[in-house]
């Protein structure tokens, strides 16, 4: 039965995905007169529904808020075949996307991510520098309510945040006495947080529960924080609408989308300009589903580059156990500070390029489930006291962000056999630890092992980089950090990139694409600020070209 | 009790639970933060996903020894174990006595003082960081 049309008006934008870039995108396009539709396959959530002030929170997030759709397996959730990778992938499909569970590390990128070819002769230039994009990262700094300091001489001098940087806490402060002591780099940590009172949003009250839903509504999630002014301007907003593929016209334009909507029915939209935003495997996955006679390979996929380059933030940490107590379980989490210390490239190091580090709150008593087949004695038991007593309250982590280099081989595909519950083709993630990545990371661990030492830990405890694939749809790990880059890579050439420095595709003139998929290197640092920032200049040239924008009639 | 779990199940599931979480100082054992009681029907309400391993466990050790059923079990089937081990673990910390006991008010609020002075900005800890300068390379050419 062919697809029938919910609306027969034809949009003049649709976006795929509701998360950050595409409800930027959305508010910004609304406000200028455009008539949007908005398809998220995911649902509102109901911030009552969070966890964070209830004894259960520790069990739930295990389970219905972890941030593995693995794990999750909702009805709004794809799976996704991770056999093949070295780390798990992380998000959350709802109207406000991985904002819902995202740490609120609000992180701008440094001048030097943006050049790693000219600098350190790895990777490829992005098509823009930093100080192209610095306006737009201090818009949206203003429109989410970043709270930070600024000031920070990793990054050249700017405003900084309008709101107060959150609180170091006990953890913070012990962390940056002990860095003071070596003499490296620290700062009081950007977070997409509300320190303050905020456009409708209340202020952290530091309860730690950021990653599994902020009750406090203090947390920039984008259905908080862009979906309510888009919807006033008129933003048409329909979901459990899961895109089966984009549609493409005679003449090889984007003419709208296949959606299969709750029930199972077969929809279409047609719209005159088709923006993607559903993250760094969504959008290669969903491109690549793309198929027609016009792009048997796959939607703007001439280059072969849908798919690849597919970088993830391979992530490591040190955990340091003091004798204070530390009310470790408390919030922001979020980060109460941050070094970039060993950030630049040291070719005496043996390795390029760096990580940033961020302090995280150890948690509460629960942690996460037991893992099975632990020696008895090790876990139960006196052993179940004593191991409670060493770590909670008294630890915390400098968590190691390595920056993440493109190679082609690591990559998103579709799987031959998985499909999502209606029948599309689901992911399957090939990604292997790069050397450089290895010799990065066991350098960083060394040094974060030195800063918990300074700041007098009594012990430590080092995980390094997660390598067992059996562990990754357990619950268990968190050794992941959700961030999914580079998958449609940007630039000039078009035989080396999926889109240009507007996120316009090359082989389409009419489809954008605004998430991480055109991260062109994934530098070191949480990606969000960033993925915001190159949405909103993208779309903001969109508009100021709209006169001269292609669309399909 | 509610029919989550029948008391024959309910029973060795207190049994093991104590020899996975004995009494440590003024800590009670499992059995004496109730969490047999109201809370174990709880948890199996809210994670189901785990209900079908632990009754398997259960059914494995009910009428034997506790101690050594339990270590049996982490041997046969140390799933079953886990998910018993985090069904009682879970009862066991969400127990307020506990709670207070080990110092975890939960994950409570605790709101920021906007009229306080930053604790960022107390002895002259980000002194240093400023003095050393930037640390960062500018982009090429500009």
């Amino acid at each position: 039965m062919a697809p029938t049309e919910k609306s027969n008006r034809v949009a003049d934008v649709l976006i795929v995905g509701a998360g950050a870039s595409g409800l930027v995108a959305a508010k910004h396009l609304t406000a200028n007169g455009f008539d949007v539709v908005c398809l998220e396959q995911g649902d509102r959530v109901d911030h009552g529904s969070f966890w964070g002030d209830k004894p259960e929170f520790e069990l739930m997030i295990q389970k219905l808020w972890h941030p593995n759709p693995n794990v999750r397996d909702l009805a709004s959730d794809y799976p996704i075949d991770t056999s093949e990778s070295d780390v798990p992938i992380l998000m959350y499909s709802a109207v406000g996307g991985t904002t819902i569970l995202y740490g609120a590390h609000w992180q701008r990128f440094m001048p030097s991510d943006f050049r790693v070819k000219t600098l350190d002769g790895v990777a490829a230039d992005w098509p823009f520098a930093y100080e192209d994009l610095a306006p737009y990262y201090a818009e949206m700094e203003r429109e989410i309510g970043v709270s930070g300091l600024a000031g920070d001489p990793a990054f050249p001098p700017g405003e900084g945040p309008p709101l107060p940087a959150l609180p170091l806490g006990k953890m913070g402060r012990k962390a940056a006495e002990g860095m003071n002591k070596l003499g490296w780099h620290w700062w009081p940590a950007p977070n997409s947080i509300a320190s303050r009172a905020f456009e409708g949003r209340n202020p952290c009250a530091l309860r730690g529960t950021c990653r599994n839903g902020c009750v406090e509504g203090a947390k920039a999630s984008f259905d908080l924080t862009h979906l309510p002014v888009a919807l006033k301007n008129g933003l048409r907003l329909v979901s459990g609408a899961r895109v089966r593929e984009i549609t493409v016209n005679d003449a090889g334009l984007a003419s709208g989308a296949i959606y299969v909507d709750r029930n199972g029915r077969e929809r279409r939209q047609l719209a005159r300009t088709v923006i993607v935003c559903c993250n760094g495997v969504g959008t290669p996955r969903l491109l690549l589903n793309s198929k027609s006679a016009k792009f048997p390979d796959g939607l703007a996929n001439s280059s072969g580059l849908v798919g690849r380059n597919l970088m993830l933030h391979p992530y490591s940490t040190v955990i340091g156990h003091f004798d204070d107590w530390l009310d470790s379980w408390r919030g922001p989490a979020g980060q109460p500070i941050q070094s970039m210390h060993f950030y630049e490239t040291d070719a005496k190091r043996g390795f390029v390029r760096g990580a940033k580090w961020h302090v995280l709150p150890g948690g509460g008593p629960l942690g996460g489930p037991p893992k099975p087949g632990r020696p008895f004695d090790e876990a139960w038991g006196e052993s179940f006291h004593r191991n409670r007593e060493s770590v909670f309250g008294r630890s915390f982590e400098w968590g190691i962000m390595a920056e993440d280099l493109p190679e082609e081989a690591n990559r998103v595909e579709l799987h031959s056999t998985l499909t999502d519950s209606d029948g599309i083709p689901a992911a399957k993630i090939v990604y292997n630890y790069a050397e450089n990545t290895k010799r990065l990371s066991q350098f960083h661990l060394a040094r974060a092992t030195e800063a918990m030492e300074a700041s007098g830990a009594t012990s430590v405890t080092v995980r390094p980089l997660m390598t067992d694939r059996s562990e990754h749809n357990t619950g268990a790990s968190l050794m992941a950090t959700g961030h999914l880059m580079g998958t449609c890579r940007m630039g000039d050439d078009p035989s080396a990139s999926v889109v240009n420095q507007w996120g316009q595709a090359h082989d389409v003139p009419n489809l954008f694409v605004y998430d991480g998929s055109v991260f062109v290197t994934s530098a070191g640092f949480n990606p969000t600020g960033t993925i915001c920032a190159v949405a909103l200049r993208s779309v903001k040239h969109l508009i100021a070209n709209r006169r001269d924008q292609e669309a399909a009639a | 009790m509610s029919d989550i779990i029948d008391d024959e199940l309910r029973r060795a599931f207190v049994a093991i639970a104590d020899v996975l979480i004995p009494a440590y100082g003024d800590l009670p054992a499992a059995s004496g933060a109730d969490v047999g009681g109201e809370p174990l029907d709880r948890i199996l309400t809210l994670r189901d996903d785990v209900k079908a391993t632990f009754v398997r466990g259960l059914r494995a050790v009910v009428g034997k020894p506790a101690d050594a059923a339990a270590r049996a079990l982490n041997g046969s089937d140390p799933t079953a174990l886990a998910a018993i081990g985090l069904v009682a673990s879970a009862a066991y910390y969400m127990n307020p006595e506990v709670r207070k006991k080990i110092g975890y008010p939960g994950q409570d609020s605790s709101p920021i003082d906007p009229n306080a002075p930053p604790d960022y900005m107390q002895g002259n800890l980000l002194q240093p960081v400023i003095a050393r300068g930037a640390i960062y390379r500018p982009t090429p050419g500009r």
